[in-house]
């Protein structure tokens, strides 16, 4: 699986961040949220379907949505006190209970309004009317909590004798009379303290039969909290339902939010991708600056997205659940493990490769071997490659060794300079832009889009196009031809 | 007659009151006006942090609570509500929390003991002051800590009652003079002129020399230096506290002729009577931007520890030594 470093990296962390629920019970489910596993597709599906049901309840019920986001935000954490229920309870712990159940009596009738459309796969949250009346008596209705004396003649007695002692107390100048009904107060209170404990733990066996319940609200909360912030999420990008199903991964256009923010930031845009993969190995080719890296992020971000029940950012996507994902890339094996670079991504492949063996798996491989001598390298990439195709996991490589791409299933090249059509008016316009600003001026023109390559596919040579067009003198650009040939 | 400290103090609808010491008589200062507000009006009560426990646990002795009416309106953490023997209602858990647990606020049912715990931040007790306000509360008062540095902002309270006590020295004539100079400190008159030069906005740097022209400077300057050079410097003014070792070389430069130290409020100038003494004696002055309302001091002739002043020449010579009402509140 992937790490918490990786996890940053590929935009995860920053697509949660993304999100706020209302509550902290869908703080919580947030941060429970766990990556599904095969067998758990009817479960996933659903969560899915959920987040389908809000949008499409959104339209038409935005007061009532409005209203539940509302009343979320005032909820306080309580499940400590309702798991007390049925033992001594102090009055706060009444008072957070007695909260509770008043804002279920604004939040199940929102909840309601939108679920006879929406029809939730297994969010239920209903009003706790009985568990009310327990705290409530008097039926005030206000959000404050003093335990009544209703149900307790002891206690009302009590009360009515402290009352008429303070009423004397107000009266009476200091002195022996004052101190004498001091000291009657005092033992009339101490009674009142104890039949209030008394009152307290009735009061607590009375809610006990509604303790499932309360609980259950507590987790139905969360769950509605964070399908919205989902439904949210998604509307704000370009999001779709993913089917989950078949053997292979495929997605049309998808993006990342994180790279698209970076993007627009420094005033670029980010080139939705498109990829089409099968159980063994794909690889993607492409010059420097050519976002190949971009693209297997993006693949394990919306992979791991629709994993944890996100929709993914794409037009399309279809994605079978997997044991694993997987990525190797060497700028974060070295370091964590003060090995040569090239030394930790075998030690990674190694560890990875017996659990890729076992189930079904994405294996992400970042210009692996790209650390040691170019012969060498080459030829690991390829023999990767070789064992890779014929593993039942989907494997994507990007490479800039030769040969390669022959031994795999599928082949993508990033577009890079390929749509320009007319080198020879770029370079002229470079020329005419001071040195250190080329380069930055080449990536405007860089498709990042991916294109699927078939077989024998001449493949245009980007990286001397790039020398060329970055002003590298004739003698050598023609040197470098010469040795192509 | 002489006047109550009610009397004194009940056109302010925030007040906070503090000790000069431990058992200065802060608890019964409060208790005395508790007693003399109007029934018709709801009062709310809080503290900064807790004070300590019902015994003091240094002296020993007995700390008496703080006996309110019903209705009152108090704040208090969840562990000490059991020790709160007023009939209670629940109004508000503050989410603020405090080592004796999270901060509620409480209506009174019945008269009655409350012990007080409030947030020791001054934003999160202005926020209880607000809860206060939206749940009924006409007046606040705040029971503050021991020490000047509590003693807030006008932000919290409209103004403040020092609480004088034996229990600060064995000897009288220290007692009355460590007040007079409180007293003389916490009263600081504002700068006009202040204001107007530093405007809505923050000061940019530490310091901050009002002359011809106004030079904001980091808090490393050499400020001697700075002010030398300065056209006709006719105020300093400090972001944070003044204390005697800031202030020191300032008097002996001899630069403070003509010019005023000043800080934010009277709270930040933590300067001992010595200090004081030598900063008038070089022609010096303070000042501050936001003036402290100083209603009222209060005596307390019993000590903790057992050296009880006389009660009337207590009075006679705190009258004499502060240029403010001095209220003798007894039980």
């Amino acid at each position: 699986m992937l790490t918490h470093e990786q996890k940053n990296r590929i935009g995860f962390t920053y697509v949660l961040n993304q999100i706020r629920p209302a509550s902290p019970y869908g703080r919580d489910a947030l941060r429970s949220t766990q990556a599904a596993c095969p067998g758990q597709e009817e479960v996933l599906r659903k969560e899915l379907q959920n987040i389908a049901k809000t949008l499409k309840t959104l339209p038409q019920a935005q007061a009532a949505y409005a209203k539940l986001e509302q009343v979320f935000r005032q909820t306080k954490d309580i499940r400590s006190s309702i798991k007390r229920i049925g033992g001594q309870l102090s009055e706060i712990d009444l008072f957070e209970i007695k909260q509770f159940t008043l804002q279920l009596e604004e939040i199940a009738p929102a909840f309601d309004e939108i679920n006879k459309s929406a029809k939730y796969h297994g969010i239920a949250i209903e009003g706790m009317g009985p568990a009310l009346a327990i705290l409530d008596p008097e039926e005030s209705k206000v959000a404050s909590f003093h335990i009544s004396s209703r149900s307790f003649p002891l206690l009302a007695e009590l009360r009515e004798e402290k009352k008429s002692i303070e009423r004397k107390l107000r009266l009476t100048p200091d002195g022996k009379k004052k101190a004498e009904l001091l000291s009657q107060r005092s033992e009339v209170t101490a009674r009142e303290q104890k039949e209030e404990l008394e009152a307290a733990l009735w009061l607590s066996k009375e809610l006990k039969p509604w303790q499932d319940h309360l609980l259950q609200n507590t987790e139905a909360i969360g769950r509605m909290d964070l399908t919205m912030q989902k439904a949210k999420l998604a509307s704000a990008g370009d999001a779709c339902m993913p089917e989950i199903t078949g053997e292979g991964i495929s997605f049309t256009s998808m993006s990342n939010p994180q790279m698209e923010n970076t993007l627009a930031e420094a005033g670029g845009q980010f080139t939705p991708l498109s990829l089409e993969l099968k159980a063994g190995t794909t690889v993607i080719t492409g010059a420097n600056m050519g976002g190949k890296s971009v693209a297997l992020k993006t693949l394990a971000l919306n992979v791991l997205l629709i994993h944890c029940g996100f929709y993914p950012f794409a037009k399309k996507a279809n994605c079978p659940l997997l044991d694993g994902i997987h990525m190797i890339s060497d700028d974060l094996e070295a370091a964590d493990r003060g090995l040569s670079s090239f030394g930790g991504e075998i030690v990674k492949l190694q560890e990875v490769l017996s659990e890729v063996r076992e189930g079904k798996a994405l294996m992400l491989l970042d210009e692996f071997a790209r650390g040691t001598n170019p012969s060498e390298g080459g030829a690991i990439a390829r023999g990767v490659c070789a064992y890779m195709s014929k593993q039942k996991a989907v494997t994507v490589m990007t490479t800039h060794y030769e040969g390669v791409a022959a031994l795999a299933g599928a082949h993508y090249q990033v577009a890079g300079l390929r749509k320009i059509k007319d080198h020879q008016a770029l370079s002229g316009e470079l020329a005419s832009t001071p040195v250190g600003e080329r380069v930055a001026k080449i990536a405007g023109y860089m498709d990042y889009g991916l294109l699927h390559i078939c077989a024998g596919e001449k493949l245009p040579k980007d990286a001397i196009n790039i020398c060329r067009m970055l002003g590298l003198q004739d003698e050598i650009i023609s040197l470098i031809n010469g040795q192509l040939e | 007659m002489e006047s109550s400290l009610f009397n004194l103090v009940q056109r302010y609808g925030s007040l906070s009151i503090s000790g000069m010491c431990k058992n200065a008589g802060k608890t019964t200062a409060l208790n005395s006006l508790v007693k003399n507000y109007p029934e018709n009006e709801t009062l709310a009560l809080t503290s900064i942090g807790w004070d300590g426990e019902k015994t003091d646990t240094v002296t020993g002795t007995e700390k008496p609570g703080i006996y309110v009416r019903e209705g009152s309106l108090f704040a208090t953490s969840e562990k000490l509500l059991r020790s709160c023997d007023v009939t209670k209602e629940i109004l508000e858990t503050t989410g603020i929390s405090t080592p004796l647990g999270e901060v509620v606020l409480v209506r009174a049912l019945s008269d009655g003991n409350v012990q007080l715990a409030g947030p020791s931040i001054v934003v999160q007790l202005i926020g209880i002051s607000k809860l206060f306000r939206e749940h009924g509360a006409s007046r606040t008062i705040i029971d503050g800590a021991v020490g000047r540095k509590t003693l807030c902002s006008r932000a919290l309270a409209e103004a403040t009652v020092l609480c004088a006590g034996a229990s600060y020295s064995p000897s009288m004539e220290e007692t009355i003079a460590e007040a007079a100079h409180m007293c003389s400190i916490l009263t600081t008159a504002e700068l006009p002129e202040l204001k107007q030069q530093m405007g809505e906005g923050q000061p940019n740097g530490k310091y901050i020399i009002i002359g011809q022209e106004n030079r904001h400077l980091p808090d490393e300057a050499d400020i001697l230096a700075e002010i030398k050079q300065s056209k006709a410097p006719r105020c300093l003014y400090i972001e944070g506290a003044l204390t005697d070792s800031m202030l020191d070389p300032l008097v002996r430069s001899g630069l403070l002729r003509e010019m005023k130290i000043a800080t934010r409020d009277a709270s930040r100038l933590l300067i001992s009577r010595e200090s004081s003494r030598k900063l008038k004696a070089a022609g010096g002055e303070l000042a501050v931007l936001e003036s402290i309302n100083l209603a009222a001091v209060t005596i307390n002739p019993y000590s903790a520890y057992g050296n009880h002043y006389h009660r009337e020449m207590f009075m006679t010579r705190m009258k004499a030594a502060v240029p403010l009402p001095v209220v003798d509140v007894r039980e």
